[in-house]
Order: structure tokens, then C-alpha cells, then sequence
């Protein structure tokens, strides 16, 4: 492998990634879409350490992600069982609906 | 060349992410993202990083969207249904976008394609991420399987059904 | 890289390929000889001399059925589906080395499709994709049977890639290295002047661990309840009918050579054996031909198994997967661990 790839591009992608997982957050209605841009934009995070890690010749970039992707699995198997809770007594992931706290 | 692949790999990530965010079923916006994730992994390669890409395939694509396939066919979830909502939402939404994707090209322009390629190129080894992981970061690692074990329970418990207990 | 560099990849790649492809055949005439030996019937002796062509027929007869599509089935799911499955089997055996060095053409090819840095780790993640494979073949079909099938099937699949990961863990710890060659390499010495030094012999515990998993990975008999016909029709491919059925036996069968080869590559010693030293071409070939008796004896162990034990009940699967095969392979990694730390591996 060449680390050939110049850091502008990787940067971009990133960035292209992470404004797509925010406009998925903001302008979805169900839950789980919602669950799911949030994933996007994290991975968006990752290629940008991963793509700094490899203009710098350092490894840390590579733990960095190492770590997140292991903490994502921890949060989306918790998220999944909130939702799994939530649609037992809702019966919908419109998160319009899900408003017992609003006032 | 590898540039070539690179942008391919990223050229087709963001695009079946974009397809994820817009298609209304979600089921096939899951399998649009396991493609998107396949694309970023092939990135990840591309970037000197086998190892993160293989861990990619294996638990990002292969392990959480799996556990987010099994719910949503279990709970039958449908297709996402036109609403009643207000349109003053839908168009902060889309101002709110529009700027934040200005500021980010304008810091791009500004900043990120300067840093320079210091250091050489990087070998695809797995030894000297292991030797790395288990030095500096033993400790975050001993956390993290204590936030494993956490999330594991968590998930366990709150998905039981209540049993008047 | 010149055009005999292509060449020269092209053919080591394309080549195990083709010899899995019609290998797969002859194991479904074995299997069901095999069948017929140990239930004590004759099994297709009709079509050719010992039932020979029956393979070839069946597939004739597969080309020629007709192709349902269900009526409410998601037709692009449902038609990628058995592509995924198949795919995710076959290019499995990219990372397995199938044979020593061969010096050929001016230089030493490696007979090996791709020999990546993340060897082992590389069929963990495709294993991981033929999840898919199943998942969306049950969902696509809009049938509930096939639902439940599907979803039934691809929990016990991951269930028991994490008992079979760790085991390999075992393996991966005692060679330092997540190359399968390194991992060959690693076993070609000898203990005591006679014992081979195949990870099965310090590591049986995970041998077991491993090649039980393998059976439901495959979804084989004692585990293929998610397919088995008086539960639940036909499982995830109940719907399909000719050559996407086929597509879906045929993923089945590469599973089981994929399964077996990376049992004997991890376990086995893969293309080695004790005391050989393979050189030049007549080398190479011999050690191509020990991997494929080797990998030849596992799938008839597999066929064996499967018309003798009775299978389990799904609730029986899925808790042998994680209250008894995981702890094993734990163990199994702590063995090896304690076994490196006092230096006898």
C-alpha cells in the first residue's frame, strides 16, 4: 500500500460524508433512519483520522478508529434495544410522535 | 493509480450513503449503507489501513447493520409515511445544512489540502498496531471490554419484556 | 507488472477457482453415495456407470426449470440474494495457500489467490457478508416461513463465527502472524524428532471448537435446522426454484470446501507435511495434491456426519454456541497463552 492518496481528497470525503449523515439526522422522521445517518457521520469521522494517521506516517489514527468502531457497536446495540422498548409501547418511530415529555 | 481507486471507493460511498438518507424503506436504506461501508473499507485500504478495513467489514457491516436488519424485520417496521409537519422545519433543516456544508469547504480550502506528507509511506503489518494497542492504549483497551461488557447487559435488559416484576 | 505478471495472476487465481467449481459436483454425487452406503441403499446408480452423471443431469435439469419469481417478492433483493451467497463462498478461497512455491516462468509463484497481510481476518469478513446472503433471500421471498428461516439461519451463522474466531484466535496467537502462509509455515517443523507440529495437537480443544462451528456455519447437519424440511419448508430458499436454488446448494457445497480447506490450512498444516521439503515444480505439485487429500478427507468427515447424527432443535443450537462452544474456545486461547508464556510452542 502507497500512501499516495493526497490528504485533500480524503478530507473531502469526509466532509461529503458527514454533511450527508447530518442531512439524513435533520430531515429524516423515523427513528432508526435517524440511528442510522448518526453511524454515517461517525464513519465520516473515521476516515478523516484514518486518512491524517496516513499523511503522518503514524499509526494512532488507526487505534483511534480501532476504538470508535468497537465503542459504535456498543451504542448501537443499546440504541437498538431503546428502540426495540420504545416500539413495544409506541407502536411507531415517528419521533414527531414520541413527545410525552413535550409541554 | 491507487488515487484513482481511492476516489472510485469514495465516489461510490458517498453515493449509496446519499441513497441511504433518501430512500423511505428502511431496510433498503440499511443494505445501501452496507455497500457504502464496503466502499469506505476499500478506502480504508487504499489509505494504508488493512487491518481498520477488515474490522470495518466484520463488525460494522457484517455485525451492527446485521443486529439493525434483524430489528427492523422483526418489528416489521414499514416504509417511512408522509406526515403532517410543519415546513418551517423541513427548510431550517436545509439552511442549516447549506451552511455547515459552506463552512466546511471553506476551511477545506483554506486548511486541508496543505498538510504535508511528511513521514513515509505506511506497511500494511498488523504487528506494530498490536505492539501500539497493547503499550500506550492497554488502558482505553481494558476500558473498553468493561464498556463491552456494559452495553451487552444494557442491551439485554432493556430489550426483556416486562414481566409485571 | 508485465503481461506474464498478469498472466501468472490471472491463472492462480482462476485456477482453484475452476477446480472448485467441478469439485462442487462431485460432491453432491458423493454425498449422496455416501448417503446411500450408510443407509444402506444404492443412492443414483441409474445415470452413467455408479450414478456418475447424475451431477451433470441434475444441472441440466436445474438450466431448464422454470423460474418462479413470487408475486409481492422484492424482485431485486430476491434475485441478488443466492448471487450474494455465492459470491461471499467463492472468493473465500482467494487467501487459502493450496500448495508450496512454484518456480515457473523465471520466479517463484506463491500458489495462493492473494496473499494479504490480514490473511485470516480477510475470511472472517466475508463470512460476515454471506450473512446477507441468507438475511435477504428470507426477507425478499415475503413468505413468513422464509423470514423466520432466514433470520433463524443468520443468528446461528453468527453465533458461531464468534466461538470459530476465537478459536482461530488460538491459532493466530501460537503463529504470531494472521498470514495463512506464516500459519503454514509455523506447523512444518517436528516435535521430538516425529510429531508434526500441526496446531491441532497443542490446540485440540479449538480444533474441535473450530470444526464444529464450521458445521453451523455451513448450516450442515447436527445445525441445519433454519433449512431442514419438516420445520420449516425450506427455510430461506424455499421459494427459489431452478438455478437460483442450484446457486444456493452450490454456495452450500463451497462453503463446506472453503470450511474444510481452512481447517486443514489453520490445523492440518495445510500443504506440508512433516519432513517434506517441497522443491521445484514436481514439489509444488505434490504439495498440491496433500492439501487436496487433506481437504478431501475433512468433506467426506462432513458428509459422514451428516447422514449419522440426528440435528438439534434450534433452542439446543443456539445454546451450544454460546454457553458451551465460546467458553471452550476461551479456554482453548488461555491454554495457548499459558503454553506460549512457558515456552512449548
Amino acid at each position: 500500500m502507497i500512501g499516495s492518496i493526497p490528504l485533500g481528497d480524503v478530507l473531502l470525503a469526509s466532509g461529503a460524508l458527514f454533511t450527508i449523515g447530518l442531512a439524513g439526522a435533520l430531515l429524516r422522521r423515523s427513528a432508526i433512519s435517524i440511528f442510522l445517518s448518526t453511524e454515517v457521520m461517525m464513519n465520516a469521522a473515521n476516515l478523516a483520522l484514518i486518512g491524517y494517521g496516513s499523511a503522518m506516517g503514524s499509526r494512532e489514527g488507526q487505534i483511534i478508529v480501532f476504538f470508535i468502531i468497537a465503542i459504535a457497536a456498543a451504542e448501537a446495540s443499546v440504541g437498538l434495544a431503546i428502540f426495540v422498548a420504545l416500539f413495544r409501547h409506541k407502536e411507531t418511530i415517528d419521533v414527531n410522535k414520541i413527545n410525552l415529555l413535550k409541554w | 493509480m491507487e488515487r484513482l481507486v481511492f476516489d472510485a471507493a469514495a465516489a461510490l460511498t458517498i453515493l449509496f450513503a446519499g441513497l441511504m438518507v433518501m430512500h423511505p424503506h428502511p431496510v433498503k436504506s440499511v443494505l445501501a449503507l452496507v455497500v457504502s461501508f464496503f466502499g469506505l473499507a476499500v478506502c480504508y485500504v487504499m489509505l494504508s489501513a488493512p487491518f481498520i478495513a477488515a474490522i470495518q467489514v466484520i463488525v460494522y457491516a457484517g455485525a451492527i447493520l446485521v443486529l439493525f436488519l434483524f430489528v427492523l424485520m422483526l418489528l416489521n417496521v414499514g416504509e417511512e409515511t408522509r406526515g403532517r409537519e410543519r415546513p418551517i422545519q423541513r427548510w431550517l433543516s436545509a439552511a442549516a445544512l447549506l451552511v455547515f456544508a459552506g463552512l466546511l469547504l471553506g476551511l477545506l480550502r483554506a486548511h486541508g489540502a496543505s498538510a504535508p506528507l511528511s513521514f513515509g509511506p505506511l506497511s500494511g503489518d498488523v504487528a506494530p498496531l498490536a505492539r501500539l494497542l497493547f503499550s500506550r492504549y492497554l488502558l482505553p483497551f481494558e476500558a473498553l471490554s468493561v464498556l463491552l461488557l456494559a452495553a451487552l447487559v444494557g442491551a439485554f435488559v432493556l430489550a426483556q419484556r416486562e414481566k409485571g416484576a | 507488472m508485465s503481461a506474464v505478471d498478469w498472466l501468472i495472476l490471472a491463472l492462480r487465481v482462476l485456477i482453484p477457482l475452476g477446480v472448485i467449481l467441478t469439485v462442487v459436483p462431485m460432491l453432491g454425487w458423493a454425498e449422496r453415495r455416501g448417503a446411500g452406503l450408510i443407509q444402506d441403499r444404492p443412492g443414483p446408480n441409474r445415470v452413467g456407470p455408479y450414478g456418475l452423471l447424475q451431477l451433470p443431469v441434475d444441472a441440466v435439469k436445474f438450466f431448464f426449470k422454470e423460474d418462479v419469481i413470487p408475486a409481492n417478492s422484492d424482485k431485486v433483493l430476491y434475485v441478488l440474494a443466492p448471487g450474494i451467497a455465492v459470491f461471499a463462498a467463492l472468493t473465500t478461497f482467494a487467501v487459502i495457500p493450496y500448495g508450496a512455491s512454484l518456480p515457473a516462468a523465471g520466479r517463484d509463484i506463491p500458489l495462493i489467490g492473494a496473499d494479504l497481510s490480514i490473511g485470516v481476518l480477510y475470511v472472517f469478513a466475508l463470512t460476515s457478508l454471506s450473512v446477507y446472503g441468507i438475511v435477504l433471500a428470507g426477507w425478499a421471498s415475503n413468505n413468513k416461513f422464509s423470514l423466520m428461516g432466514g433470520l433463524r439461519s443468520s443468528a446461528q451463522i453468527i453465533s458461531y463465527e464468534l466461538a470459530m474466531t476465537t478459536a482461530a484466535a488460538g491459532v493466530i496467537l501460537s503463529s504470531s502472524s494472521l498470514r495463512l502462509p506464516d500459519i503454514i509455515w509455523a506447523q512444518e517443523r517436528l516435535w521430538l524428532g516425529f510429531l508434526p507440529r500441526w496446531n491441532v495437537v497443542p490446540q485440540f480443544l479449538g480444533f474441535v471448537v473450530f470444526f464444529v462451528s464450521a458445521f453451523a456455519e455451513t448450516n450442515r447437519v447436527p445445525f441445519d435446522l433454519p433449512e431442514a424440511d419438516a420445520e420449516l419448508v425450506g427455510g430461506y430458499h424455499t421459494e427459489y426454484s431452478a438455478m437460483k436454488f442450484a446457486m444456493f446448494m452450490m454456495a452450500e457445497y463451497v462453503n463446506i470446501v472453503v470450511a474444510c480447506a481452512l481447517t486443514v490450512t489453520l490445523y492440518f498444516g495445510g500443504w506440508s507435511l512433516p519432513g517434506f521439503h517441497p522443491e521445484g515444480i514436481v514439489g509444488a505439485i505434490v504439495s498440491i495434491l496433500i492439501f487436496s487429500a487433506k481437504t478431501l478427507f475433512f468433506v467426506l468427515v462432513f458428509i459422514w456426519v451428516r447422514w449419522t447424527l440426528p440435528r438439534f432443535r434450534y433452542d439446543q443450537l443456539m445454546r451450544i454456541g454460546w454457553k458451551a462452544l465460546l467458553p471452550l474456545a476461551l479456554v482453548n486461547l488461555l491454554w495457548v497463552a499459558a503454553l506460549i508464556l512457558v515456552r512449548w510452542i
